[in-house]
């Protein structure tokens, strides 16, 4: 008997596209083919529908407009599993960086007087409208990111989160330390691994793209001696963090707790 | 008497980068109204970027499209060390040319393949085209993978590289690793010359014939490639890069996120792969040149359609530009990465030329931060004309069958290859 394909929608909100590129740049797709049925997925399906039942919904985006905030709703209603992917849906993008200036002050800066037909609204993560099952992290999420949760989900488990921070994956590759050698801002220690220290492998500080990790596994009081020793100031840190956390209420006291003690 | 509109919408153009949609009114004598709308949400990048780091600035352009965030990385920064008066060295000019080079290989045999071919072939999603169209998928996911792979190793990764940085590279791959690109890319050309091949013998509908003003960037030492200081029009004017606010003039309309540009203010223009070839295919070499001349009459700048076609003629060309690009930097091998930069206060204006078209990132930089940013993208350029042949399109088709004319009209904007999520967040000075 044939087993019964797993009905599987991809939505987009506001955003550069990235995670879905790079969900249908995986060749293992392929392979998924035979076992799922794309209901919804725009950027490579016309015959997408947004409104129907699904069993797994990656939304893609940040709810930066009225029409989103609706579409994110009826998301939840017709899916049985709603997974947020990437930083714009889980944390709010990079366009959430700015957080002291209003809609208006931004509308005005780049619009000027000029009215359009739709409503913007300020960005953020899709779990300021809903609720969200599970999250993919990353600007964009990597690959490998994506097969474990599809795999998972399509055995009947449950994907686990990661609880350590990149500087472990960068230790154990063996690059040396940006921080510490080259005194730049790297944000390995305070963002959430599963890139494979992607940038400093590079030999570029990290930007803090999958976001804070979640846990208090930093290694806050060698790190604060660090950042200081490097000369660089909790706000400084902060302004960083903020690029891919604007909207992490627990991101103030995570940097705070780094400095704790500190005098600058 | 009462006039009754039937409007036949596009709610979402699927198969395109963002999401847009197509608006036809039809009343009883014809054609009323085409609107392109634009409904992806604003992201405002130059207004959240203005006053913050430069290089963290920097990291955040490229978000702003993934289809092209090489391209966004590389003119952004070209744009910043303008900025600060730093000119990178030759070698690690061409490499950049090279990471651009995979973002052009990657996302053009993307737009060619899964995006365009299916309209012609009869499906709704390449997905489907597995079975009966294993080779040319094949081809599709060799050619993406390539260029893919190139921005790996030069950028980090395929979308959102970090490691294009003021002044050069954070770190540049081995020796080993470029003549392997090299060699892999010298595999990939008959499979970029069968795209070509293939996309000659496709319709270029006729609907939508007329004249079109092309722009496209005058390129670097006068070879067809992707960096340029100044605008060249297809009437023959040209301008130099700094004055494109003069020639290239924005406007907000009402139903779209995204503004329309306008040549002088007054005209619509298309910039992209056909608009590179109508100003500059005197700049080809190689292969590409060949396959130019012995396919002249299709190359018909009136129809936008023939940009598909050219884009095909490029990847052939870039593949092949790509292994000469190495070979010069192999040829001054070892090569230093990066060069320190001094972060002084000044202005740069960088324009290149991204898969869809023109690019452009005006910078300011004050005390290490960003004072002025304003961007434009192709497809913020492309949205006027686009606009202009789907109403064509629609005067010629308005009394087929609903769904024929849908899909003509998308096939319209498909063949423009538009990014639309980065249309939208165009500055205000």
């Amino acid at each position: 008997m044939e087993k019964e394909k797993v009905r599987i929608g991809f939505y987009a909100l506001t955003s550069c596209y990235g995670c879905q590129l790079q969900f249908a740049m995986m060749d293992e797709i392929l392979q998924l083919i035979p076992r799922a049925e794309i209901v919804c997925w725009y950027m490579i399906e016309r015959d997408s529908y947004e409104d129907e039942p699904v069993d797994i919904a990656f939304i893609e985006g940040s709810v930066s407009t009225e029409e989103e905030a609706e579409l994110v709703k009826r998301i939840r209603e017709n899916a049985k599993v709603v997974v947020a992917v990437g930083a714009c849906a889980t944390q709010g993008g990079v366009q959430s960086w700015e957080q002291e200036k209003s809609l208006e002050e931004l509308w005005k800066a780049v619009y000027g007087d000029a009215k359009v037909k739709f409503q913007p609204k300020l960005a953020k993560p899709v779990d300021e409208y809903i609720k969200v099952d599970y999250r993919i992290y990353g600007c964009p999420p990597e690959k490998r990111d994506f097969l474990y949760a599809l795999g998972t989900f399509l055995v009947g488990s449950w994907p686990e989160d990661i609880d350590y921070p990149v500087c472990v994956e960068c230790r154990l590759k063996g690059n040396s330390c940006i921080l510490i050698e080259k005194g730049e801002p790297c944000l390995g220690p305070l963002t959430r691994a599963g890139c494979d220290a992607r940038c400093p492998g590079f030999g570029v500080a990290c930007i803090g793209c999958r976001g804070a990790i979640d846990y208090d596994v930093a290694w806050f009081d060698s790190l604060a001696r660090t950042f200081r020793e490097k000369g660089l100031t909790k706000e400084e840190i902060l302004q960083r963090m903020k690029i891919f956390n604007g909207h992490n209420p627990r991101l103030e006291e995570m940097v705070e707790k780094v400095f704790q003690g500190v005098e600058e | 008497m009462k006039e009754i509109y039937l409007p036949i919408t596009v709610d979402h153009i699927a198969r395109v980068e963002g999401k847009g949609g197509v608006e036809i009114v039809v009343g009883d004598d014809g054609v009323k109204e085409v609107r392109l709308n634009i409904i992806e949400g604003p992201r405002f990048f130059e207004a959240i970027t203005v006053g913050k780091k430069l290089e963290e600035a920097l990291a955040v352009y490229p978000r702003i499209c993934s289809f092209c965030s090489a391209a966004h990385k590389l003119t952004a920064v070209e744009a910043a060390e303008k900025a600060v008066g730093f000119e990178p060295r030759e070698e690690i000019q061409a490499l950049r040319e090279v990471l651009y080079i995979g973002d052009m290989i990657e996302s053009h045999a993307l737009h060619l393949y899964l995006l365009v071919l299916p309209d012609y072939l009869g499906y709704s999603s390449p997905l489907k085209m597995v079975e009966e169209y294993r080779k040319e998928i094949n081809i599709a996911l060799e050619l993406k993978n390539l260029g893919g792979w190139m921005m790996d190793e030069l950028g980090s990764r395929a979308i959102h590289q970090e490691n294009a940085v003021l002044g050069g590279f954070g770190k540049l791959p081995g020796k080993g690793t470029l003549e392997l690109m090299k060699k892999r890319l010298a595999e990939a050309l008959p499979k970029a010359e069968y795209t070509f091949e293939l996309f000659t013998k496709l319709e270029q509908y006729a609907e939508v014939e007329g004249p079109i003003i092309h722009m496209a960037v005058r390129p670097r030492n006068d070879v067809y490639g992707i960096y340029g200081d100044a605008i060249s029009v297809s009437d023959g004017f040209e301008f130099p890069s700094e004055d494109y606010k003069k020639h290239m003039v924005e406007r907000v309309v009402e139903h779209s996120f995204a503004k329309h540009s306008f040549y002088n203010g007054e005209k619509p223009f298309m910039t992209g792969a056909i608009s590179r070839l109508t100003n500059h295919a005197d700049k080809l070499y190689g292969r590409a040149k060949e396959l130019y001349e012995s396919h002249r009459e299709l190359f018909r700048p009136t129809n936008p359609f023939t940009n598909n076609l050219a884009q095909a003629l490029e990847l052939v060309y870039f593949t092949e530009r790509a292994m000469d690009l190495i070979d010069e930097a192999l040829a001054r091998w070892p090569v230093r990465p990066r060069d320190e930069v001094e972060v002084r206060d000044g202005f740069g204006v960088a324009t290149t030329e991204a898969p869809r078209g023109i690019l452009v990132y005006a910078l300011g930089v004050k005390d290490g931060r960003v004072s002025h940013a304003d961007i434009i993208t192709p497809t913020a350029f492309n949205l006027a004309m686009m606009e202009e042949h789907v109403r064509m399109m629609a005067e010629k088709h308005y009394n087929d069958e609903p769904e024929r004319l849908k899909l003509l009209a998308e096939m319209v904007v498909r063949a423009y290859d538009p990014c639309i999520s980065c249309s939208v967040h165009v500055a205000r000075l």
